[in-house]
């Protein structure tokens, strides 16, 4: 496949990265191929569940539907990078505490949704986390135990 | 997805001047929601993308003039629309309509301008857009136009715009003491695309229906005006019966389709009862300040 190529330049969980890509290449395409992160994967490709999420200068995208050329300049934020070396974020703690995955292929995007949600709202009820998260979906139906990881990282994030 | 060339201009003009009037292969791409979806299944293969995102950043703000008029810049991510004070202040139903409408990651990304020129009967901003009395302003090669809402659609996906076109902004105009409410209902998850939006926006004098404003999507081939409603409300005391005859109006006015939501005389009904329950939820805001 030919196409026109371009060379971006972002910053991908916190390193100066660079890439030659095919300006029709989605942005989940090009963190698996190109920088060997699975964490965001392509499941419904539509926009609709959510398991492609990546945080682009802060702001929750869905990785499918967006073409990696306008990643250029960006600070991108994959679940690979929220963890402070070994030491698991509070919303990471929080999904494994509360248990709340099966097959764990949703939870990088419930998680990297979590962190967006308590960055707006430190503090939501059962309602605003439903309809928060309401564009994301977990096949295996670890609903119950999503929302109890949401609260649980609520109150981690309070205690610091 | 097939390849495609990309440009990123700077500018709106400049962006202008990449479209070309005689070739469909040449298309904008702004949140590119849409337009990855389309491309994804082969619905559309561009040769090339112009991209807005660069453009000037007074297209992405949303203000309100010294009448009164509310000013959203095309390329406003329907998320800072939501969240914006100034929208909530000026017509409130907006902020109302955008939670439900997709998902807190589309909306962050999608922009007012591409919702509009995608030109989906689905869509639900067409309706309360059009029921506000909104009107959008075009930028082309041959200078500016300005155009209503209400005339922007002309069927599945095809706008009045020619392909060299660009929304540029769009302003709702001052509501007074209008309210206006959008009530959508889904057949399948509560985030999904609607069987039925309808939007309602009335001037109330006292108990009565000054003027009235009624627009559907979804459940017709287009967003459009349902003028016999708006007739049998203007001028008629807020009772039941008028409610009944608004929904009465609007069941024989609108012509709907079967679809994977619903069948058309499904989609009647719906359209019966919302039309009467937007118009009782409004009532029951009472008088004062504009909702
Ligand atoms: C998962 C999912 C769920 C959704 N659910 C809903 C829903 O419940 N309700 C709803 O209303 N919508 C829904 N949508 C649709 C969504 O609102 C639109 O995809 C979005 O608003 C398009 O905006 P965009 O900026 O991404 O447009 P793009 O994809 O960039 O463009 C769309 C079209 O507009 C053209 N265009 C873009 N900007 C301009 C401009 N300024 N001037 C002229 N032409 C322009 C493009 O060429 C293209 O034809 C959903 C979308 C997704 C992906
Ligand atoms: S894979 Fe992107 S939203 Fe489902
Ligand atoms: S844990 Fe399996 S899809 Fe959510």
């Amino acid at each position: 496949m030919g196409g026109q190529k371009k060379t971006i330049g972002f910053t991908l969980n916190g390193r100066r990265v660079a890439a030659d890509i095919g300006v029709h290449q989605n942005l989940t395409e090009v963190l698996q191929e190109e920088f060997g992160l699975f964490g965001a994967r392509e499941s419904c490709g539509q926009g609709l569940c959510g398991c492609c999420t990546v945080l682009v200068n802060g702001i929750a995208v869905t990785s499918c539907l967006s073409l990696a050329a306008f990643a250029d300049g960006a600070d991108i934020t994959t679940i690979e990078g929220i963890a402070d070396g070994e030491t698991l974020s509070a919303e990471q703690d929080a999904f494994i505490e509360t248990g709340a995955l099966q097959c764990g292929y949703c939870t990088p995007g419930f998680i990297l949704m979590t962190k967006q949600l308590l960055d707006e709202n430190p503090d939501p009820d059962d309602d605003a986390i439903m309809h928060y998260l309401s564009g994301n979906l977990c096949r295996c139906g670890a609903y119950p135990e999503i929302l109890k990881a949401v609260k649980l990282a609520a109150q981690k994030r309070k205690a610091g | 997805m097939s390849p495609f060339e990309l440009s990123e201009p700077q500018t709106l003009q400049d962006a202008v001047a990449m479209l070309d009037a005689s070739d469909t292969g040449i298309r904008p791409i702004a949140g590119g929601t849409a337009v990855m979806l389309m491309m994804k299944t082969g619905i559309f293969q561009p040769d090339r993308l112009i991209s807005l995102r660069g453009i000037e950043s007074r297209y992405s703000e949303v203000s309100v003039d010294d009448a009164g008029d509310l000013h959203i810049g095309a390329m406003t991510p329907l998320r800072r629309l939501e969240k914006s004070e100034e929208a909530a202040q000026a017509a409130p139903v907006i902020r109302r309509a955008l939670r439900r409408l997709s998902n807190v990651r589309v909306r962050n990304v999608a922009t007012l301008g591409g919702h509009l020129a995608h030109g989906d009967p689905h869509l639900d901003l067409p309706p309360v857009l059009i029921a506000l009395g909104a009107r959008a302003l075009i930028v082309g090669a041959s200078g500016e136009r300005v155009i209503e809402i209400e005339d922007l659609f002309r069927g599945y996906l095809e706008t009045a715009l020619a392909p060299d076109e660009l929304i540029a902004e769009v302003v709702v105009p001052a509501q007074g003491t209008r309210r206006a409410t959008y009530m959508k209902h889904t057949t399948r998850s509560a985030d999904d695309w609607p069987a039925l939006g309808i939007a309602v926006s009335l001037e109330l004098n006292g108990d009565e229906v000054g003027s009235a404003r009624v627009a559907i999507g979804a459940a017709t081939d287009t967003p459009r005006r349902l003028k016999s409603v708006e007739a049998a409300l203007a001028g008629k005391a807020l009772a039941d019966e008028t409610m009944q005859a608004a929904g009465d109006a609007a069941a024989a006015e609108a012509e709907v389709h079967s679809d994977a939501r619903g069948s058309a005389a499904y989609k009647r009904e719906l359209i019966r009862v919302f039309t009467r329950r937007a118009v009782r939820q409004i009532m029951e805001m009472g008088t004062g300040g504009a909702v």
